[in-house]
């Protein structure tokens, strides 16, 4: 997923963006943030918000629709959707934020080997790099899954490989101009010691935006996984898992839009407040 | 030598019933007041039809034998003999048939001045060269392969005469021949070698195969000196239409919202709710043709702990509630089965007292059983065994609906204290996890003609797998009294003994809780409006154009 | 110019030898024998002779070095090698879909396109409301996943309203949602990205002057900062490729349109290895095709690129 490079474009635009909009909180990010702590509620302890059992089976109140009873209507079973949907918060994100973690690790070691390590090892990580951005998208995933199987684990292995280099040639032109910049500059003809600079001066300075980077990635790595359940490849029914929720509910698209709806909703709320507040914490971080 | 069947679709068998069988075969129901202008057919037109099974890897059926070859190959190959609705067979390019004496030798008289589509001519050596390339270890055939088993030789009497050999009577041979896998391909098409024969095979068929383009379509165009339908068929001559568009459209919605928009005529697999729809409209038409052979069932790996008790099957068996589910997932379009058989063989005998959902009763059998603890998960365990029962699922082969059957049953059993474990899985993995004999449970469905099919699926010879890798008897079932009773019934004539035989074998069956019946195996066709003539074969269920047209 | 085309190509047709490399040395991951696999995988139970001479037929005894080394030389010739589930060539397989879902991929990346500048240029010139709306539409839509709208495109403009076809077959009309599906999360995408620098040329000196010269804004907007402000997406079109081909996988399969992506999604399904490579292979080659003529591109137009960063 080389949305990663993407997402480094934009965040050098929003960057120089945000010198023009006001600083104060936005009703925008306000509601990300809501949203956002919501979620992780719904993640973390999901009985406070749906009580219900997302695994239990009513089948003579199938194919419910919405009403007050069931909020988001029921599936196939007689499920309820809205505790399916909150009870699958947590395998989405928790897959989201592996995906992620697997990609920024190996964006870090890759990363500051290319950055730090000197013009040998600079260059072939570059060549890697180049390689396995040739894998574009989903087929770097595809590929993972072809050779492990398919189920959760290979998918958000999958997933967090093919967000790998993306992650890593930020990191490294993120160290690169820290590196080359004044400040560090000084502080070696100050005669401080190569590692002195690398922890005081630039890691903080080169990690403060993989936070930003983290949380712009986890939305994107949430939509590509719940691709790969859709495609049948991740999450399997009858996991409360919102792709897998929606590769269910593409059957009967005709006859019940809710069971498909609903979990695609979630999917999309929780990029988009990923998305803004990655934006957020970037301004603010660049106004601190 | 050569890769066997596509391993993506559904493998499926049909071979004999008696002649005597009188069941319905196929029931066809139409939603929706009948066309007004239904009277002439109009020729021409173009007719897109849309499938939801795999696309075949191979359009000639006689390599590998599945139903989405059956399906293509309905339309441009034909087979000696045909059933009517009553069951019985009819002719088709083969005129007469008489068995001898000792039933050990067939002789069949084929219909005069048929062509196969390249012109060249239907007669006794093709016939001879179509069972030698079934019984060519070369082929692949197995559903074929299988259906000749006790053929021993071919004679061309007469051009127009073919004896066949046999090594002992086969009172299945007729029903056989009349299966799609076992159609007659032109000798020439078949010299070609298999990679040409394939991508078009040469048929006596109303319509040949101009291109496949894999992954898209097959386009297929009448063939203007089409003169041999079958017996039943509604008129002789070419057919009305002059083109079929043949699609793969694997997304049951879209190939359900694709007949709404006019943009297909004609969609199989159709599910349940879009069949209440369309019922509930007046625009589109329902086939509903089940496929004759086993019902759908899951059956319980008798071999193996822990259902090689019987109590355990059974309780397994009552802890699944398996009635609310079909009327809530099949909303009205299917039956629940108590049967071994499909509904539409005469023989079925029906348990329904054996099938209910009494999970109190299977808690005590469990007790009885042993399984007397639980664990900290509410799952029986017995010796700090767990309970369990691992449950490959095809997910070619069951449909949404019926996998969320099974993902009830799970729930259900789980009250119980079974731990069902549903793996869904492709084809060639879940066909990995058979032969491994990795499963207490599976689904397959066996599509036959006639109560033969209990043969195969529950004689112990199944047990092993065939040449092609294939087992049938996945319940393990290893009973010399039911082995000893179906091979007297595969080889008893006489109608009454052969029902009672029948009946006494299924008694065996479904009293030992080899299988959880569910209902028929499911074949719903959906036409578009203006589809008219449309029939499904009443071999197996394959839906024929040969009499179709479009109105304007 | 010439020595930086040269390097340019031997840097591509090192990332292609290593790109066929490292397939080839991912799929020996692959649990299980090569030679079942190719006679229908583990249901099909094929005899020890089958085996073996399929082994032989396919060079699987030899030595992996030897078989690498056979693998380049028929790539290098075109031979993506024969498909295990569909029993064909892959190469005319693959070029015979490729068609298809380039169509789909250009016409997807011509609409984000316009997407992407009437909303930018809609949002930069209606003030901070109107920036804040565009930009949070930006977010929204580079958020929406592919399967998830294409669904709501059906069931909207083919079930409820019944004006466009659900699947994608012949004809126009078959193209309108999967185009609309793939162009919108990019469009977003591009809004973004198109967003800084049109501002940013909006209050350039040369803009500045061209209003002061009387030139009306939409004027401005169109010559001036537009082409300014498609600079940084031009570059991205690499990157945007490789989305709308991962994006074709999932359209392709929900408007049941023939297209590289279901030809892939079916062989990952089915583990038909040999397919799955060809067809990574052919998207990276196109890939690198793509980055290597855009980048060349903007190096000639753009002249302050030239020293490599």
């Amino acid at each position: 997923m080389s949305d990663l490079a993407v997402q480094a474009e934009l965040g050098l635009g929003a960057r120089r963006l945000a010198a023009r909009l006001p600083r104060r909180i936005g009703i925008a990010e306000g509601l990300a943030a809501a949203l956002a702590l919501f979620l992780v509620v719904a993640a973390l302890a999901p009985q406070l918000v749906a009580p219900g059992n997302p695994l239990a089976i009513d089948p003579l109140s199938a194919f419910q629709s919405p009403s007050a009873g069931h909020l988001f209507g029921t599936d196939e079973s007689g499920r309820d959707i809205y505790t399916r949907v909150i009870h699958g918060a947590g395998n989405s994100l928790l897959i989201g934020v592996l995906a992620t973690a697997i990609g920024l690790g190996f964006g870090v070691v890759l990363g500051t080997m290319a950055g730090m390590l000197g013009r040998v090892v600079d260059f072939s990580v570059n060549r890697v790099l180049e390689v396995l951005f040739a894998f574009p998208g989903l087929l770097l995933a595809l590929l993972v899954i072809v050779i492990y199987g398919p189920g959760v684990a290979t998918a958000t292995l999958a997933v967090g490989l093919s967000t790998a280099p993306g992650y890593a040639r930020i990191i490294r032109s993120q160290l690169v101009s820290v590196r080359s910049s004044p400040f560090v500059e000084a502080a070696t003809v100050q005669g401080l010691t190569p590692w002195r600079i690398l922890t005081r001066h630039i890691l903080p300075n080169t990690l403060a935006p993989l936070v930003v980077l983290a949380t712009l990635g986890i939305g994107q790595a949430i939509v590509w996984a719940t691709a790969l359940s859709y495609l049948g490849l991740g999450a399997q029914p009858p996991a409360a898992e919102w792709g897998a929720m929606l590769s269910a509910g593409r059957t009967y698209i005709t006859s019940a839009w809710w069971m498909s709806f609903f979990p695609g909703l979630f999917i999309v709320l929780t990029a988009v407040s990923a998305t803004a507040l990655g934006r957020a914490i970037e301004r603010r971080m660049r106004h601190a | 030598m050569h890769p066997t069947g596509n391993p993506r679709t559904r493998r499926t068998l049909i071979a004999g019933a008696t002649l005597t069988v009188a069941g319905l075969l196929l029931t066809a129901c139409t939603a929706g007041p009948a066309s007004t202008t239904a009277d002439k057919p109009v020729v021409g037109g173009t007719l897109t039809y849309a499938s939801g099974d795999a696309e075949p890897d191979c359009l000639d059926p006689h390599v590998g034998g599945n139903y989405p070859q059956a399906l293509a190959s309905t339309q441009f190959l034909e087979s000696l003999v045909s059933r009517d609705t009553e069951g019985a067979i009819i002719p088709w390019l083969a005129s007469t048939w008489v068995e001898g004496e000792d039933g050990l030798s067939w002789e069949f008289t084929l219909k005069d001045n048929v062509f196969f589509s390249d012109g060249s001519p239907f007669d006794a050596a093709a016939v001879e060269a179509n069972i030698a390339h079934l019984q060519d270890p070369a082929t692949g055939s197995s559903t074929g392969y299988l259906a000749l088993a006790k053929v021993t030789g071919t004679e061309a009497v007469s051009t127009n005469v073919v004896r066949l050999t046999l090594s002992e009577p086969d009172s299945a041979l007729l029903e056989s021949l009349s299966q799609p896998w076992l159609a007659m391909e032109a000798p020439s098409g078949l010299a070609r070698g298999q990679e040409e024969n394939c991508a078009a095979p040469i048929g006596t068929g109303p319509f040949v195969v101009k291109s496949w383009v894999k992954q898209d379509s097959i386009i297929l165009v009448r063939n203007d000196s089409y003169g041999s339908p079958p017996a039943d068929a509604a008129h002789d001559g070419p057919a009305y239409l002059e083109k079929i568009v043949w699609r793969f459209i694997p997304e049951s919605a879209s190939r359900y919202a694709a007949l709404q928009a006019g943009q297909v005529d004609v969609i199989d697999n159709a599910q349940p709710d879009t069949i209440v729809q369309a019922e509930q409209g007046d625009s589109i038409r329902h086939l509903d043709a089940p496929r004759p052979g086993a019902s759908n069932r899951i059956e319980l790996n008798s071999s193996i702990a822990p259902f090689d008790d019987p109590q355990v099957r059974e309780a397994f068996i009552l802890s699944a509630n398996i009635d609310d589910g079909v009327a809530s997932l099949f909303q009205g379009t299917t039956k629940r089965s108590y049967s071994a058989l499909s509904s539409v063989e005469a023989l079925a005998v029906d348990r329904k007292d054996l099938f209910g959902y009494d999970p109190k009763a299977a808690g005590k059998l469990l007790d009885a059983a042993g399984w007397t603890e639980r664990d900290p998960d509410g799952y029986r365990t017995k010796d700090g065994k767990r309970l369990s029962v691992r449950f490959p699922i095809s997910t070619n082969q069951s449909i949404p609906a019926e996998q969320s059957l099974f993902e009830q049953i799970q729930a259900t059993a789980k009250e119980t204290g079974f731990d069902v474990r549903l793996t869904p899985l492709d084809l060639g993995s879940w066909y990995g996890a058979l032969g491994a004999g990795e499963y207490d449970a599976v689904s397959a469905p066996y599509t036959k003609v006639g109560p033969d099919v209990l043969r195969i699926l529950f004689h112990s010879d199944g047990i092993t797998p065939a040449p092609s890798g294939y087992f049938a008897n996945h319940a393990q079932v290893n009973d010399p009294a039911l082995d000893a009773l179906l091979t007297e019934a595969g080889r008893e004539s006489a109608a009454d003994k052969r029902k009672a035989l029948y009946t006494e074998a299924q008694e065996r069956v479904l009293e030992g809780f080899y299988i959880l019946p569910l209902y028929d195996q499911q074949n719903h066709y959906l036409l578009g409006a203006n589809v008219e003539g449309v029939r499904a074969l009443p071999t197996v269920s394959t839906p024929t154009f040969s009499d179709a047209w479009l109105n304007g | 110019m010439l020595r930086l085309v040269a390097a340019r190509l031997g840097g591509a047709a090192f990332v292609l030898w290593a790109v066929a490399t490292l397939t080839f040395f991912a799929v020996r991951l692959i649990p299980g024998d090569p030679a079942e696999a190719i006679l229908g995988g583990p249901g099909s139970q094929a005899s020890a002779e089958a085996m073996a001479s399929v082994r032989a037929e396919y060079g699987l005894d030899q030595p992996l070095f030897v078989q690498y080394l056979a693998q380049l030389g028929r790539l290098a010739t075109g031979d993506l090698g024969r498909s295990y589930a569909l029993k064909m060539d892959v190469a005319p397989l693959v070029f015979g879909q490729l068609g298809g879902t380039l169509v789909l991929a250009g016409l997807s990346l011509a609409l984000a396109w316009v997407i992407a500048l009437v909303l930018a240029t809609w949002s930069t010139r209606g003030g901070r409301l109107a920036a804040r709306v565009g930009s949070g539409l930006e977010i929204v839509a580079a958020s929406l996943p592919h399967f998830w709208l294409a669904t709501a495109l059906i069931v909207l403009f083919s079930i409820w309203l019944g004006v466009l076809p659900p699947i994608s077959t012949v004809g126009p009309a078959g193209l309108v949602l999967p185009v609309l599906t793939l162009a919108m999360p990019l469009a977003g995408f591009l809004g973004q990205i198109m967003r800084e620098p049109l501002l940013a040329a909006l209050e350039s000196p040369f803009v500045l002057s061209a209003r002061a010269r009387g030139e009306g804004p939409r004027g401005i907007r169109w010559t001036h900062a537009i082409r300014h402000a498609a600079l940084p997406a031009i570059s991205l079109s690499g990157w945007a490729f490789g989305s709308l081909i991962s994006g074709a996988v999932v359209v392709e399969t929900v408007f049941a349109r023939p297209g590289l992506g279901r030809t892939l999604l079916n062989a990952v399904t089915v583990r038909d290895v040999p397919v799955v490579v060809g067809v990574v292979l052919v998207v990276a080659v196109a890939y690198i095709l793509m980055t290597l003529a855009t980048d060349l591109a903007s190096r000639i137009a753009d002249p302050r690129l030239r020293p490599a960063p």
